[in-house]
């Protein structure tokens, strides 16, 4: 009885931290959600009553359209490039064996661990030296070039873990049915790739578009919207910033509704197609 | 899983590789071999001098100031890691282990939370942590006495949102070690007679040693950089080693300076990896040694 009592105990422990760990995630971001529904200037509790002014106000700021359409650019140029060149790292990492591959994984996994701050800091300097030479300054560009440096090791690292469970017995099967090689990546690799090169594709979005640290240091004049907020926030809180992140949610919410929708389809597909065969 | 040795004259190698390997060289790697070698550089008037001398890292060496606040910012790293790991390992576990039929939408829960702006969170964590904010409102309505938090604006404050912002990455780590433990394992430390207490003790903690090790070193060497948390939480009052490397930038204007401290915190990042590698193998190397 005490054992069970014991065991009883740990499982709600362990479950109890997992609801803790919700909690404290979602605190400032439901505070933000809540707020930003205010109609009083200051942001305290109770909540008087619901408004939805600050978003009036928010969308009649002159500079915040254009913070928008630089991070939707930024997000959405970056996402390529790292989507491509990391599941092309993937299947370089884990499928093939190469001279200098121990280089290539270093140099291809050391962004990672480096402080975001830091990589940012970095290429500022070599963008910098490299401007004065060439005579160019730091803008959305650059941006771009530093957010693929931080985000195509994470795509990496996404993609890999679905290359690790291919299975590479279907290539063969389909080139032994004469398939050409490009014939076997487009009907055999690259759907069963697709999993994880679709999270990959949510993953880099979502750090880019959510990105400050790198954006702050390689913006230069340019604004995304992170930075936006950042230069707001320094100088006193303003009602507007709450409904500013609800608003910054929706494409993240979106997306992660699309990405379940799309899983539990594939679900459904796989559970029929073995039920028939 | 087939691997496939490839030569540098397949073109498909040089497609899959170069591509990535010429992004990196030229914007990851050149950038850090030139900010070395910016370290040996001075500045005249806001502007660069080609001087190479060792002016600046003897200025960084004779100067106190920097190095309490590089002391200062290696122990909150440290804090922060213990902290993190602490509350990651049991819901690491709690994911691996329970919660089967709500595992899926708890990770999308974490992951959407990882992913959503860090400046957003942050000011979300300034409405709670106010002397009029959510926390002190909530627990004065519990009972407890008015503006009892005073965390705003503390060292406190910034630690909380950097456990806020890192604890992600150890619960990833230690969740993807776990689920590699083969299960055969624990079944046969329980048929042996082990209790579960026992089990966890000397199967499972010990073989999600990878997952606590990388999660532990992503924690440190990330939160060396932390520069929103001690700044917009902190209230810059104590200020960090990031702190102090983008006032010699923007203030000071001062590259050669900034280059050297960056230098000296990614130095010490290094070393930290370096010393947990060095560690994680030898840990490895006796424990597969047959008793």
């Amino acid at each position: 009885m005490s054992q069970r009592m014991r065991n009883a105990l740990v499982d709600t422990t362990l479950v109890g931290s997992v609801v803790l760990l919700l909690i404290f995630f979602y605190a400032p971001i439901a505070t933000l959600v809540a707020f930003s529904f205010t109609s009083s200037r200051v942001l305290t509790l109770p909540i008087e009553s619901f408004s939805l002014q600050w978003y009036g106000e928010l969308f009649n700021k002159p500079d915040f359209f254009p913070a928008v359409l630089n991070s939707a650019t930024v997000a959405a140029v970056s996402t390529i490039f790292a989507t491509v060149l990391g599941t092309a790292g993937a299947v370089a990492w884990i499928r093939y064996r190469f001279r200098l591959q121990g280089a290539f994984r270093g140099l291809t996994f050391a962004p990672l661990l480096f402080p975001q701050l830091l990589l940012g800091v970095v290429m500022l300097l070599w963008f910098s030296v490299l401007g004065s030479w060439l005579g160019f300054s730091t803008g959305l560009v650059t941006v771009i070039i530093g957010h693929v440096v931080y985000i195509t090791p994470f795509a990496l690292v996404v993609v890999a873990v679905q290359v690790y469970g291919f299975d590479e017995t279907l290539e063969d099967a389909a080139r032994d049915a004469g398939a050409s090689g490009w014939e076997v990546f487009r009907e055999i690799t690259f759907p069963l790739l697709w999993p994880g090169i679709f999270s990959a594709v949510i993953f880099s979005f979502l750090l880019s578009w959510g990105n400050f640290y790198v954006s702050y240091s390689l913006a230069g004049t340019a604004r995304t919207l992170p930075i936006f907020v950042y230069s707001g926030i320094a100088v006193g809180s303003s009602p507007i910033y709450p409904a500013l992140a609800t608003v910054n949610l929706v494409p993240a919410l979106l997306l992660v509704i699309v990405a379940e929708v799309l899983r539990r389809r594939a679900l459904k597909r796989q559970t029929s197609g073995i039920s028939t065969s | 899983m087939r691997i496939e040795s490839k030569s540098w004259n397949d073109p498909v190698l040089v497609a899959t590789v170069a591509p990535l390997a010429v992004v990196m060289v030229a914007f990851f790697l050149v950038p850090l071999l030139m900010t070395a070698v910016l370290t040996f550089q001075t500045t005249q008037y806001y502007r660069l001098v080609w001087t190479w001398d060792l002016k600046i890292w003897t200025e960084v060496f004779s100067k106190p100031h920097y190095w309490t606040i590089m002391l200062r910012t290696v122990t909150m790293a440290l804090i922060c890691v213990v902290l993190t790991v602490l509350i990651a390992f049991p819901v690491a576990y709690a994911l691996a282990t329970r919660l089967k039929t709500f595992k899926t939408q708890i990770q999308i829960l974490i992951i959407f939370a990882f992913l959503t702006d860090a400046v957003l969170k942050t000011f979300g964590w300034i409405l709670i942590l106010d002397k009029n904010g959510v926390a002190n409102w909530l627990l004065m309505h519990l009972g407890f006495p008015p503006e009892m938090l005073n965390l705003l604006f503390t060292p406190t404050g910034t630690m909380i949102g950097m456990v806020y912002n890192l604890v992600a990455y150890p619960i990833f780590t230690i969740y993807l070690s776990l689920v590699r433990i083969d299960r055969d394992l624990v079944l046969a430390a329980y048929d042996a007679g082990a209790s579960r207490f026992r089990t966890f003790f000397e199967v499972t903690l010990p073989l999600s040693r990878p997952g606590l090790y990388s999660g532990a070193v992503l924690v440190f060497v990330l939160s060396l950089g932390a520069f929103l948390e001690p700044k917009v939480l902190g209230g810059g009052t104590s200020p960090l080693a990031s702190e102090l490397i983008r006032q010699s930038f923007e203030t000071r204007v001062n590259w050669p300076l900034g280059a050297a401290l960056t230098m000296v915190l990614i130095t010490t990042g290094a070393l930290m990896l370096a010393a947990c590698a060095a560690f994680a193998l030898r840990r490895t190397a006796t424990t597969r040694r047959p008793a």
